[in-house]
């Protein structure tokens, strides 16, 4: 049929004739509401999937919203979905509308067929329409109890959906307690994970207000209940048992035997065919022999298979999601691994970012016995057409020698690159063998020999540049013409442009003066008078300083530039061991993949976005809370500024040495990272900068003892008039505390928090979130006033620091409460 | 919670989005598409991580078939869930949509944007509420007819009852076995198990195997009437280094004494994955030679057959990447084709090794001008099929069929191929 003539102005590019379609689509459905003609129902499906593929497409067609559920009333299945699609996603813009679509839903609520009963069921509950969740009680309860299976797994499921829109309401008609019953009743194992998986929503988030549901989640990681499933862990699906594994994990067995009996009975899911099943196995396993030392080693080695295995046999995706976790493994235990080297080597054809996670195995498993065969294959991946794989090679060889086995072989290796003439490899081997002679000075004779040969000229990579020049002028005595290499590159002070190097050229033509001074003293001095010219400030401070140095005493200056060394021992690690140990906590977890604790890169919103959204909205019985939305709007164009800087940032140094970086930072990273910082210098920063200008802490006046603030021991404050207040004060101090050791051990639930916040007066009116964050609001009122103080606190309790907003009606007295609220919370826990 | 947000089905060509499934109420704006697709076409020629982090949320894209299988969440959880359902997702799929279309016909967006009212209707009972729900094969066509029955069904009954169900509702609950559908079906009381390997192996500059190994996998097609009861047992199972099975397989008899025993589901699965490492021997070995001189390098490679696995080895193909640094080629060979193809792979067709010469590749290689002497080496891939033998030296004793009214007939099939079989020069 030819398209009807639309009006011009309603033509987007993306969607050429959106609005046309959807009139004419509304026409049609019109037409065929009431039609029961024999070839309706293929009409209406004809025209059902144009809607949808409408909406997939993104045209907005809600405004065929009423013709639609006209034409729902209908026995075909297939055009059922199709409504129900369509329902679902429109219902809560029209929430008016969706009242229409409520009685056709109910009544194929308690239709013959089991299908169309669960169909109408998660309909229903999909619609998420406040006003209409009174319409969903009681469908849920008959769908509890409904002879069906595939109707029980909906309800059940059904019910998270009523407890996200109305948790009151959810609790009312005592669904918890039904699931709960279900849970432990029903022959279904789908049925039984459904209700687990709601309950374990449901009451992790009204922990945070309810000691019951915390009680109830207790019971849940409880030994009853953990072997009920354990004990049908079998009938259940593969992702209800990837439920049940990690809710077991949490599990805390009593004695060994108990430990052992787990272990025995889940050892064949190691061999589940689902990778997802076999990891969070793992994670069980490792979690409960943490204690035993000679049986978690035992578990490393019956995982090393499965989780090989994965590796090798999986697709890409999950290869990549598995080799983290494996590298995670075999940096905690690189012993353990030594005799599977070989399943780290590179294939030609993985991509990098797996050919770096296998380099970084590979050095750390390298012992005695396998250090040859491992450098032998690094040394083939040095010619290797990836350049950037390339680099990651000779600096996994470095690594190796400097782990000290077998150095000779490896130090004639690395001399060996220098001679394959090419510039990226001979940069990155120059930086090495700068790192082995600070560690293994005995080798300086066969390194300078090589190194001496090349010309300055071809490297360009500041790096590499650096350390050539440190050799020179570390070396100076053993290299003949290392005076006059200096003098050219010091004439070339203009062309250099990193300053790294021009710093290194300073100390190293120092260096090669002590040693050499006559035949440096040209270059001396033309190198001090460039870097006193220099426009860098640390070249030009460090020129000043040499300068001023040779003045004073040149033997002191020899002592201060060129002391005797002690060779490295060790060179410092870049993860600490603490991080290691937390991400292996969060093992079977995106921490994993991105090598960093979970507090690292997920930050609030990504946290909890349900406990802290419905904390506000909780709130926001009376007030506003547009306030919010702006701020988390902003935060969100902060995030997308901070990626395209990471982006950019990626693009200018794409060169050899960021790609040791992981490509995708995440971008909360950075978020967090400065937010710290600016809550934590905001005050101290103030002083140490009096301090600096000499103001002395006689000039300022000394600070007058804060006045004593009684607090109200019993405030009333309802949310409604918190949230306004939240929304009108500013914020008056804002701080950072830490927690005791003490605090953050007790700090398993909020409610800890609470009470002893509680005894001092301070009364938490909302908390939420999950370990190891936690957010709290807090109010107070000044005794005998009527000016109250708001708190929103931010609990870390893997940092142990406590992020601290306060807003004050009366903000003169706000820095004496700041304190009196600072000492209470680092009380916490000692009481 | 381990919960997706959002799914949504891309085309990798185009990065249209084809579906969007909302899973939760937090509402995934599909803007993240747009975002997605613009990281993805820019990184496309180096990386693809696994997970990549949003300004909002965590994606997990699978991509298979030219489709880019897209899940999100703002939530902490096992990085394979995620990954491990789409990946089921996808394969469904192409069971759902392409097994009617004929032998060798995959997913393309093409089928899934004819298709995608079934394509929802699928997800909708894989995953309710961002938790993964059935993805049993045999369980979903209970609920979801496949669209070539459907519109059979239409055809035949015109349009008065609704085709897609009946009128009771088979499920776990029903069945011992959530594999198998208690569906009585017209079967056709056939089995077949089919050896796959995939053979891995690397050769070093010298000569030496550096490593060499095997995955399988035990495909089996069964159409058996009832509830039957399979042993399938091995004549040297110590080989295998670890194995992993469908849900159907029981733990105890393997333990024991390493038979697999099961009730089959209908239709294809992959009954047994396993690993063999350290094989000692390759069947057919590359020998490239490279020497450069002033700005010119001589190229020449040898294929040829060691350790003859007694079948004919098919479809050989060599390949490998010449490096940037070359500005034009002439190579040529005694045998099969040698193309070059846009990105500077160079691929030499042989099929069969001819039983009266040795294949060989030779040519001159041109550098860019200033460069002396090539410095990086290529490494040549090669792939192959052979049909006929497990290359592990895996053998399948005998397959005993129990419960069933008849004897069925059992056919069994071996074949390896090369998978990442690669020689360094």
């Amino acid at each position: 049929m030819a398209p009807p003539v639309s009006t011009p102005k309603s033509a987007s590019p993306s969607q050429p004739s959106g609005k046309s379609e959807v009139t004419d689509l509304k026409l049609q459905l019109r037409h065929l509401a009431g039609s029961r003609a024999p070839g309706a129902d293929d009409a209406k499906r004809d025209l059902f999937k144009r809607v949808i593929s409408c909406m997939t497409v993104g045209i907005d067609v809600s405004p065929a919203f009423s013709e639609m559920v006209m034409c729902s009333a209908t026995s075909d299945v297939v055009l059922k979905k199709m409504c129900y699609l369509y329902v679902g996603n429109y219902a809560r813009c029209n929430p008016d509308l969706a009242l229409l679509t409520i009685n056709f839903l109910q009544k194929d609520c308690h239709d013959q067929d089991p299908t169309i009963r669960g169909l109408a069921l998660r309909s229903l509950c999909s619609l998420r329409v406040q006003n209409l969740v009174e319409y969903l009680v009681a469908p849920l309860a008959a769908g509890l109890k409904d002879h069906s299976s595939y109707v029980r797994t909906v309800a059940a499921i059904g019910v998270l959906k009523l407890y996200h829109i109305s948790a009151t309401m959810c609790h009312d008609s005592d669904f918890p307690a039904a699931l709960k019953a279900l849970m432990l009743s029903d022959p279904d194992a789908q049925v039984v994970a459904n209700c687990l998986y709601s309950l374990l929503e449901i009451w992790t988030q009204d922990a945070a207000n309810s000691d019951e549901a915390a009680r109830e989640i207790e019971a849940l990681y409880g030994k009853s209940i953990i072997y009920y499933l354990l004990n049908r862990i079998k009938d259940f699906s593969e992702w209800a048992q990837c439920l049940v594994l990690d809710l077991v994990s949490k599990y805390i067995p009593s004695d060994n035997n108990e430990i052992f009996d787990m272990m025995n009975l889940l050892e064949d899911r190691l061999q589940h065919a689902n990778g997802a099943v076999v990891l969070a196995t793992i994670k069980v396993f490792l979690h409960l022999t943490m204690s035993m030392t000679d049986v978690h080693q035992q578990v490393y080695e019956r995982i090393k298979a499965p989780l090989l295995t994965l590796v090798g046999a999986g697709s890409p995706e999950q290869s990549y999601a598995v080799l983290c976790h494996l590298h995670l493994l075999v940096m905690r235990a690189p012993m353990l691994f030594s005799s599977d080297y070989k399943h780290f080597y590179c294939q030609f054809s993985d991509p990098s970012y797996v050919k770096k996670l296998k380099l970084e195995m590979l050095t750390a498993i390298a012992n005695e016995s396998n250090t040859y065969e491992i450098v032998t294959e690094l040394c083939e991946y040095a010619g290797n057409v990836d350049v950037p794989i390339a680099q990651e090679s000779i600096r996994a060889v470095g690594k190796i020698a400097l782990q000290q086995y077998d150095v000779n072989a490896i130090v004639d290796r690395l001399l060996q690159f220098l001679e394959m003439e090419k510039d990226y490899v001979t940069a990155e081997t120059l930086v090495l063998v700068k790192d082995l002679l600070r560690k293994y000075p005995q080798w300086s004779h066969d390194c300078i020999a090589v190194v001496g040969n090349i010309s300055s000229n071809s490297i360009q990579e500041p790096k590499a540049k650096a350390a050539l020049i440190w050799m020179l002028g570390e070396y100076s005595q053993d290299m003949m013409d290392a005076p006059y290499v200096l003098e050219s590159l010091v004439e070339n002070w203009e062309e250099e442009h990193s300053p790294e190097v021009r710093l290194h050229l300073l100390t190293a033509v120092m260096k090669c003066f002590f040693k050499r001074a006559p035949e440096t003293q040209k270059a001396l001095g033309a190198a001090l008078a460039a870097g006193l010219a220099d426009n860098n400030q640390d070249v030009h401070d460090r020129a000043l300083f040499y300068y001023r140095l040779l003045q004073y005493d040149v033997a002191v200056a020899e002592r201060v530039v060129n002391p005797p060394k002690q060779a490295v021992s060790v060179f410092a690690d870049t993860q600490s061991s603490e991080i290691k140990d937390r991400i292996f906590d969060e093992f079977n977890s995106l921490s994993v993949v991105y090598q960093k604790p979970s507090y690292l890169f997920t930050d609030k919103e990504h946290r909890g976005p349900f406990e802290f959204s419905e904390d506000l909205s909780n709130l926001a019985i009376g007030g506003d809370s547009g306030d919010d939305v702006i701020h988390s709007a902003q935060r969100y164009e902060e995030n997308d500024k901070d990626l395209l800087l990471s982006t950019s940032d990626k693009e200018e140094n794409g060169g050899p040495t960021h790609n040791g970086s992981s490509t995708y930072s995440a971008p909360s990273d950075v978020n967090s990272s400065t937010s710290l910082v600016s809550s934590s210098t905001t005050q101290p920063a103030a002083f140490a900068i009096d301090d600096l200008l000499g103001l002395g802490v006689l000039d300022t006046p000394v600070l007058p003892p804060p006045p004593a603030l009684s607090l109200n021991a019993k405030p009333v404050l309802d949310p409604g008039t918190f949230q306004k207040k939240w929304g009108q004060l500013t914020v008056s101090s804002s701080q950072e505390s830490t927690l005791s050791i003490q605090g953050v051990a007790s700090l398993t639930a909020p409610q800890s928090l609470i009470k002893h916040m509680q005894n001092n007066s301070i009364q938490c009116i909302a908390s939420g979130g999950q370990p190891p964050n936690y957010k709290f609001f807090f109010f107070a009122q000044k005794e005998g006033s009527s000016s109250f103080f708001l708190v929103e606190c931010i609990v870390n309790t893997a940092s142990a620091k406590a992020q601290i907003k306060i807003k004050a009606d009366d903000a003169s007295a706000s820095d004496a409460f700041a304190s009196l609220f600072q000492s209470a919370l680092s009380n916490f826990g000692s009481s | 919670m381990q919960q997706l947000q959002c799914i949504f089905l891309l085309s990798e060509s185009s990065g249209e989005v084809m579906v969007e499934k909302q899973t939760t109420g937090h509402h995934v704006d599909r803007s993240i598409c747009a975002w997605f697709w613009h990281q993805y076409n820019h990184h496309r020629n180096n990386d693809q991580m696994s997970v990549v982090t949003s300004p909002t949320h965590y994606l997990f894209p699978l991509i298979r078939h030219g489709i880019i299988f897209l899940a999100c969440t703002q939530l902490e959880l096992p990085p394979l869930l995620p990954i491990e359902f789409l990946s089921r997702f996808a394969d469904i799929l192409s069971d759902y949509l392409c097994a009617g279309s004929g032998a060798g016909a995959t997913l393309n967006e093409d089928i899934v944007k004819d298709n995608f009212v079934i394509v929802y209707e699928v997800l909708d009972e894989m995953m309710d509420n961002g938790f993964p729900l059935t993805t049993e094969p045999n369980l979903l066509k209970d609920i979801v007819l496949p669209p070539n029955l459907v519109t059979k069904v239409l055809h035949a009954v015109t349009g008065n009852s609704s085709p897609s169900v009946g009128p009771t509702l088979p499920h776990a609950a029903a069945s011992t076995v959530p594999w198998r559908s208690t569906h009585p079906k017209t079967t056709t009381n056939e089995v077949y198990v089919n050896l796959v390997e995939q053979l891995d192996a690397s050769v070093n500059r010298d000569g030496n195997l550096r490593r060499c190994q095997v995955y399988g996998e035990i495909q089996v097609n069964s159409s058996l009437p009832g509830f039957p009861d399979l042993t399938l047992s091995f004549t040297n199972p110590s080989l295998l280094n670890d194995v992993r099975f469908h849900p159907c397989v029981r733990f105890r008899p393997w333990e024991s004494s390493q038979v697999l025993s099961f009730v089959p589901p209908d239709g294809h699965f992959k009954l047994m994955t396993y690993r063999v490492k350290e094989l000692k021997k390759i069947p057919i070995y590359v020998k490239p030679q490279l020497t450069s001189d002033s700005g010119n390098c001589r190229i020449s490679a040898l294929v040829g057959v060691r350790n003859d696995p007694g079948k004919t080895i098919d479809s050989i193909i060599v390949e490998f990447q010449l490096p940037p640094c070359i500005t034009s080629a002439d190579l040529t060979s005694n045998h099969g084709t040698v193309d070059i193809l846009a990105d500077k792979t160079c691929r030499w067709s042989i099929g069969q090794i001819p039983k009266d010469k040795l294949p060989s590749l030779s040519g001159n290689l041109v550098l860019e001008p200033g460069l002396d002497r090539l410095h990086v080496a290529p490494t040549f891939q090669v792939r192959f099929k052979i049909m006929g033998i497990a290359m592990s030296g895996l053998q399948i004793d005998k397959l005993d069929v129990k419960n069933m009214p008849a004897n069925p007939y059992k056919g069994f099939r071996a074949q390896t191929q090369a998978g990442d079989y690669e020689f360094r020069s």
